[in-house]
């Protein structure tokens, strides 16, 4: 077990260098930089240009720029914003708690309600709750994130007039204490229905595909045999075997919660990862694109390793040689 | 397991009721936006696409921190809202010397620093030698010909130019030439590192409270500036999506909206409660021609290709007629200068294709007598839409284009930097001044991206910026535009105009104060409702 570990470590440590590496590359062959950005849209003065090229060593050989990133990495600084000459480590710790607020809530939501409904729908296969409730999975799975948050938000904000249409807190009153946490989640709640409502069908589908799968198993018809209850052989075997998918997605899913939901968080313009990852895209501000591809890769070879170990310790059958 | 169930179930009910819960606060949050707007001044929010660079106005052209700037800071002058007029800011008046080679500020002398200090004639000679000394700032460039700074006294400032230049003042009134403080900034460290670009000391009728990235920038009232802002805060909240921003408009959420799509503008203006505005510049969408790509460098081709482009159709189907059709080579909202007699051919199939007969080109099997054409556009702003109407009409002329359609910074590098393009849309202010063509057809000049040159054009551009009559100067443009007209190395598609829409409860909004103030000061804003 010890060595399966340290081998997994290992290969997660190779696989960030090399993201890393691929990044800083494909960044750099995209077109377009970021003194463009920096310029502004009315300027075209050469003079300016070659200026700012030079104060940001972009005239250097590409080797050389790369070597003066890792040197500074490797350190533990993801240096600092062009656009904004502010630390990038700074910008995205302002981010992360928006982000994963938004993403957690959502995600727990859609896997709970989802799961939930994917098991009534198994075990009451072809009834009426199942159409409709299947109907509906497909609908939300099929309906771009983008255009059902800006339904919900003519709905609920300007109709209805019951929730904000956008941001994290209302810049007019300026709440504080109490009043500003219910001011939050008063803000939240669109994008948290949105993401719930986009994230709950794939849950929903696993949900009820792998009970449907367990309840025509060999092993169910055998216990059904001995006379034992309904209830018991679903609490005790069917629900056990058939969560098992659900875990897998649900942690998959929280190794990209760290990356946001760009589109979302632009409708509702919630101040997430997702948008900083846009905006840097946008003005092509490398250290700020470099520093959250890192982090991002850093997560996602974080949760994989676990994810696996954990396989490793509940399946016995699993043996990575 | 069953408990467990239970359980959970138990916790989503839960956070279902909290939800719910939050539901039923709306009333309170009334309350909270009725006395936001009745006690004093009031709040007024303006929808911000994204965060500003920084808060120091000078290094860079930063458009989401230009309004911001302009609230927090002080210019000499400044153009208003129709983009030709300056009106005063720090300086009193100014005025030329015969031969334009010098320009005289008089300051005012009640300005003072947000941390106490006296704003004085030193604190615009810093500004103005420091931005000079530093190519990396935005308006070095353009301070190319000023040869010194003089401050004889304390609150009179003295430009003087190298070669004779009467459009000065004008670019002094444009971007990234607000006044900074000396004893701030003149600390050895360069503009950009200093830490006052967060904590700003500034100017101006507002002072920055709180900065939250992507999120909003909240400005209040600075209570020692000597002509009172009549609001109490400004807030630039950030609202990347423009769908989104409308319906925070309608809610009343936002209360101003800059640059909104012509569509949604059509829309508002049947709303009681929101008052739209069409606010005109002189920038003008154009297309560009690469005079030296071997088919463009045909005269006979680009003169076909002006008359088969049809304004009117763009004009209707692309901006809803807010963007009206212009056949003048320089703005006709600029009056003076404009020439309305020698324009842009005007649309016709049938004569574009006679054009091409006659310059001697066959046409093929097809009826096409050129093809292998490319236009280059970039995402957004009616461009890629303007382009397919230009494509459909060129194409029953017999002139076969592509469409390259590519997102801003990358179409930057390609056309801009690299000049690696044919026929291109762009664009761009040409104001406050007709000073403003050289940069864009002057021979060798940054901005001239298709790379036009006439000796006679050079001339005529220099002799309009060493006088200050303007008569003698318009003679000089319109002759300029009569050769534009002939040569076509560009010509106008549709006049600017962004719609702005805001709400109805306040009014002298900074497009209500032509000729009194500049065009993003809402220091005269006031809650009326």
């Amino acid at each position: 077990m010890k060595r399966f570990v340290l081998r997994r470590v290992f290969t997660g440590i190779l696989t960030i260098i090399i993201v890393f590496a691929l990044n800083f590359v494909v960044i750099k062959m995209a077109p377009g930089d970021p003194i463009t950005t920096l310029m502004g849209k009315e300027n075209n003065s050469p003079e300016l240009r070659a200026a700012l090229e030079e104060k940001y060593g972009f005239d250097k050989p590409l080797p050389v720029q790369f070597a003066n990133y890792l040197k500074t990495a490797v350190k533990g600084d993801l240096g600092t914003s062009i656009i904004y000459n502010r630390p990038v480590s700074d910008m995205i710790a302002e981010k992360v708690g928006a982000t994963v607020l938004l993403g957690l809530v959502a995600a727990v939501l859609a896997a709970l309600i989802g799961t939930v409904m994917g098991i009534l729908a198994a075990r009451h296969e072809g009834s009426a709750y199942d159409v409709i409730a299947s109907g509906a999975s497909y609908t939300f799975n099929s309906m771009p994130a983008f255009w059902l948050g800006l339904m919900l938000i003519i709905l609920f904000s300007s109709l209805l007039g019951w929730f904000p249409s956008f941001g994290l807190s209302d810049t007019r009153a300026g709440y504080t204490g109490m009043a500003y946490i219910v001011d939050v989640l008063r803000h939240m709640f669109l994008p948290v229905l949105t993401l719930t409502l986009v994230l709950l069908p794939q849950y929903f589908r696993i949900a009820k595909s792998s009970v449907l799968q367990v309840m025509n198993e060999d092993f169910i018809t055998t216990l059904r045999a001995t006379g034992m209850s309904e209830k018991k052989i679903f609490n005790k075997y069917i629900f056990r075997n058939a969560i098992l998918p659900t875990v897998t997605i649900f942690g998959i899913s929280m190794a990209y919660l760290i990356t946001g939901v760009t589109l979302i968080e632009i409708v509702f313009a919630w101040p997430g990862m997702g948008r900083l990852v846009m905006t840097a895209i946008t003005q092509r501000d490398y250290p700020t694109l470099m520093g959250i591809y890192l982090i991002m890769s850093i997560s996602v070879a974080v949760v994989m390793l676990i994810v696996d170990i954990v396989y490793a310790m509940l399946d016995p059958r699993i043996r990575y040689e | 397991m069953k408990k467990r169930l239970a359980l959970l179930m138990a916790a989503l009910i839960g956070v279902v009721t909290i939800m719910g819960g939050c539901g039923g606060k709306e009333s309170g949050d009334g309350d909270a936006k009725t006395e936001g707007g009745g006690d004093g001044g009031g709040t007024f929010i303006i929808r911000s696409q994204g965060d500003p660079v920084s808060f120091n106005p000078d290094t860079i052209g930063d458009d989401n921190g230009y309004p911001i700037a302009q609230n927090m800071y002080l210019r000499l002058c400044a153009l208003d809202v129709s983009k030709q007029n300056l009106v005063p800011e720090a300086a009193k008046e100014w005025s030329y010397s015969d031969d334009a080679k010098s320009l005289t500020f008089k300051l005012r002398e009640d300005l003072k620093w947000t941390d106490g200090e006296v704003l004085n004639s030193e604190d615009v000679k810093y500004t103005f030698d420091t931005i000079k000394a530093t190519p990396s700032y935005y308006f070095s460039a353009s301070m190319a010909n000023v040869e010194s700074i003089e401050a004889p006294d304390d609150y009179t400032v003295i430009f003087h130019m190298t070669e004779p230049d009467a459009s000065f003042a004008s670019i002094l009134g444009w971007y990234a030439t607000f006044i900074l403080p000396e004893h701030v900034y003149n600390n050895g460290q360069p503009w950009e590192d200093n830490p006052a670009n967060m904590e700003p000391v500034s100017c101006g009728p507002f002072m920055l409270e709180e900065y939250k990235q992507g999120e909003s920038v909240t400005l209040v009232k600075n209570p020692d500036f000597p002509d009172q802002a009549k609001l109490d805060k400004l807030i630039f909240s950030i609202i990347p999506d423009e769908a989104t921003a409308i319906q925070a408009l309608k809610n009343g959420e936002i209360d101003f909206y800059e640059n909104l799509p012509t569509a949604s503008a059509k829309e508002l203006e049947a709303d009681d409660s929101i008052r739209v505005v069409y606010n005109k510049y002189p920038s003008p969408i154009r297309m560009i021609f690469n005079l030296r790509d071997e088919k463009i460098a045909d005269l006979a081709l680009r003169k076909a290709i002006a008359t088969a482009v049809n304004r009117d159709e763009i004009s209707e189907k692309v901006f809803s007629k807010v963007q009206e059709p212009e056949y003048c080579l320089y703005p006709s909202m600029i009056d003076w200068a404009a020439n309305k007699d020698d324009v842009a051919p005007s649309f016709s199939i049938e004569e574009a294709r006679k054009i091409l007969e006659e310059a001697g080109y066959k046409a093929d099997a097809d009826g096409m007598y050129v093809t292998g054409l490319t236009i280059d556009v970039f995402e957004g702003n009616g461009y890629p839409d303007t382009a397919k109407l230009i494509q459909a009409t060129l194409k029953e002329a017999g002139i076969g284009v592509e469409l390259n359609v590519q997102e801003y910074n990358a179409w930057n590098q390609k056309v801009g930097i690299e000049n690696d393009f044919q026929i291109e849309l762009q664009g761009g202010f040409m104001g406050p001044d007709p000073v403003a063509l050289a940069n864009r057809i002057g021979t060798g000049q940054s901005s001239n991206w298709g790379g036009y040159s006439n000796a006679r054009v050079d001339e005529l551009l220099a002799m309009g910026v060493a006088t200050s009559d303007q008569n003698e100067r318009a003679e000089y443009y319109k002759e300029v535009q009569k050769i534009l007209s002939e040569e076509l190395p560009y010509f106008n598609i549709v006049s600017f105009a962004g719609p702005e829409a805001n709400s109805a409860r306040f009014e002298n909004l900074p497009f209500d104060g032509e000729g009194k103030w500049a065009w993003a000061d809402y220091s005269h804003t006031e809650l009326v409702k």
